[in-house]
């Protein structure tokens, strides 16, 4: 069951997004996440609607990438739509029943919100999880974040250490996997019983598993030690990121387009 | 504690060796907090979006054996991780850090100073008090707000939903008194507990650990 956890929602393709900086895509992300939150009104979803299909195909995402990356917040999303209907309380009543009561402005806002928060999801993850591979993420975030390496700020270590856990994340949990078998096979119980009980089970795993991670931490220190690992002072890359023409034109038309979206919500105010 | 520092005088390549140990041992917790945080238990009666994991375990446990601010950087590395699979726009990862930096900075903080099995005892429990105490405010002013106007999870409703349930809840206030502030309560005390058994063996690896990654004559 461990086995197959993904970090990440990465979907490789050969697009137009997936080619484009890193850091370009971690912008863009928080300039939608911002104006997203911003925006209210029907028709600014709308045009916001038109931009997120456009950055569908920039990233060849299919539908069925899509509902994949979708369902997990279905629930979410009927949640707070439920909610919405039940507690707004003004405009015209639809259906009364008791203290139940659902009005059309209900409906219309709680439409409102969940499709805002489904466009959401479906906007920030095309433009940087499904698109970018962690590591790139975590290049993007150490070059991103280089300016503050002026006040004493560890950039460089934290993206290795970012990279290093990343790249640990599945030797751990086949670890795991293995661990949770032995004890399996001594007698070791985590699905049935209380609380108390699942809790008592997993403490059988985690006691080897911290013993190895510390073994094969210091296993790690011996390694990049023998290699001359020192720092990030005068480190090279492999594959540098460069910022070629077409991602800046790529950041400065989807930040516009956001910026208009964000202009038409006001204007309709 | 025993004192098994490198006695060969404070050079380049001893403090180069350290740093490598802190930051293998931080990355490699980093990466078991975040597998851990798959292995969530549902708590009986609570609602979804207040689970229950163990990934705070290998932060406290990186907080003693590297130092708190090392337990920090964990924290915040967990954090990052899981962004892109984050179900809540990141508000959820945002109080997670907040609390977690917290818990973690005040339980490393306390066992620096008291290193024994009663040290790591008092440490958590006093962890999880400041935990709870401060989760007030920063739900009060941070994280209800947000969900508030990001997610459109009107405030109103959650206070009904949880009237409903318990009679105490009569606004704002009262919901974090009643409902929040146990919450971080047991799910601090269940985290403190667990940690401490799994420390108890761990504790001789642990001090090692510590002693290695802090020479005194480096630092």
């Amino acid at each position: 069951m461990l086995k197959d956890i993904s970090i990440g929602r990465y979907y490789p393709a050969n697009s137009f997004l997936h080619s484009t900086d890193p850091r370009v895509k971690a912008i863009l992300y928080a300039v939608y996440l911002v104006a997203i939150f911003m925006i209210k009104e029907p028709i600014a979803i709308l045009v916001l609607f038109g931009i997120i299909v456009l950055q569908l195909i920039l990233g060849k995402i299919t539908p069925r990438i899509l509902i994949s990356t979708l369902k997990p917040i279905i629930p979410l999303v009927l949640f707070i739509f439920i909610i919405n209907v039940f507690t707004i309380k003004q405009g015209n009543v639809l259906f009364a029943w008791k203290i139940i009561s659902i009005t059309d402005y209900g409906i219309s806002r709680a439409g409102i919100m969940a499709v805002r928060l489904v466009l959401l999801i479906v906007s920030t993850s095309t433009l940087l999880t499904l698109t970018t591979t962690p590591l790139k993420m975590s290049d993007a975030l150490e070059s991103l974040f280089k300016p503050l390496q002026v006040i004493k700020v560890p950039v460089h270590e934290m993206s290795m250490m970012m990279s290093i856990a990343l790249r640990f994340i599945p030797t751990l949990a086949v670890e795991t996997d293995k661990i949770m078998k032995a004890q399996q096979s001594r007698g070791a119980d985590y699905d049935t019983g209380s609380f108390i009980n699942k809790v008592k089970g997993y403490i059988t795993v985690l006691i080897p598993l911290f013993v190895s991670s510390f073994r094969r931490a210091d296993e790690l220190a011996v390694a990049m030690d023998a290699r001359c690992y020192r720092g990030g002072k005068g480190r090279t890359k492999l594959n540098p990121l460069k910022l070629t023409l077409r991602d800046v034109l790529t950041c400065i038309m989807f930040t516009l387009l956001a910026v208009l979206v964000v202009v038409i919500d006001f204007s309709l105010r | 504690m025993t004192e098994t520092h490198v006695t060969v005088k404070a050079d380049s390549r001893v403090a180069r060796k350290i740093m490598l140990r802190r930051i293998a041992a931080c990355a490699i917790l980093t990466a078991m907090a975040v597998l851990l945080m798959y292995l969530e238990i549902p708590l009986p009666f609570m609602p979804s979006f207040l689970k229950f994991d163990f990934s705070e375990l290998p932060v406290l446990i990186g907080s003693f054996a590297l130092g708190p601010v090392w337990g920090i950087v964990i924290e915040l590395l967990k954090n990052l991780i899981h962004l892109p699979v984050t179900q809540t726009m990141g508000i959820g990862e945002l109080s997670n850090f907040i609390t977690g930096v917290i818990y973690v900075g005040t339980a490393g903080i306390i066992y620096r100073i008291f290193v024994s099995k009663k040290g790591a005892a008092i440490a958590m429990i006093i962890a999880t008090l400041v935990l709870a105490a401060v989760s007030v405010p920063v739900n009060a002013f941070l994280t209800l707000p947000l969900y508030g106007s990001v997610m459109g999870f009107p405030l109103e409703a959650i206070i009904g939903m949880s009237a409903a349930v318990n009679p105490l809840v009569k606004d704002k206030l009262s919901l974090l008194l009643a409902v929040f502030v146990p919450f971080n309560l047991f799910k601090g005390f269940i985290v403190a507990g667990i940690t401490y058994f799994v420390h108890l063996p761990l504790s001789k690896l642990i001090n090692k650990t510590y002693n290695a990654t802090h020479d005194p004559a480096t630092t």
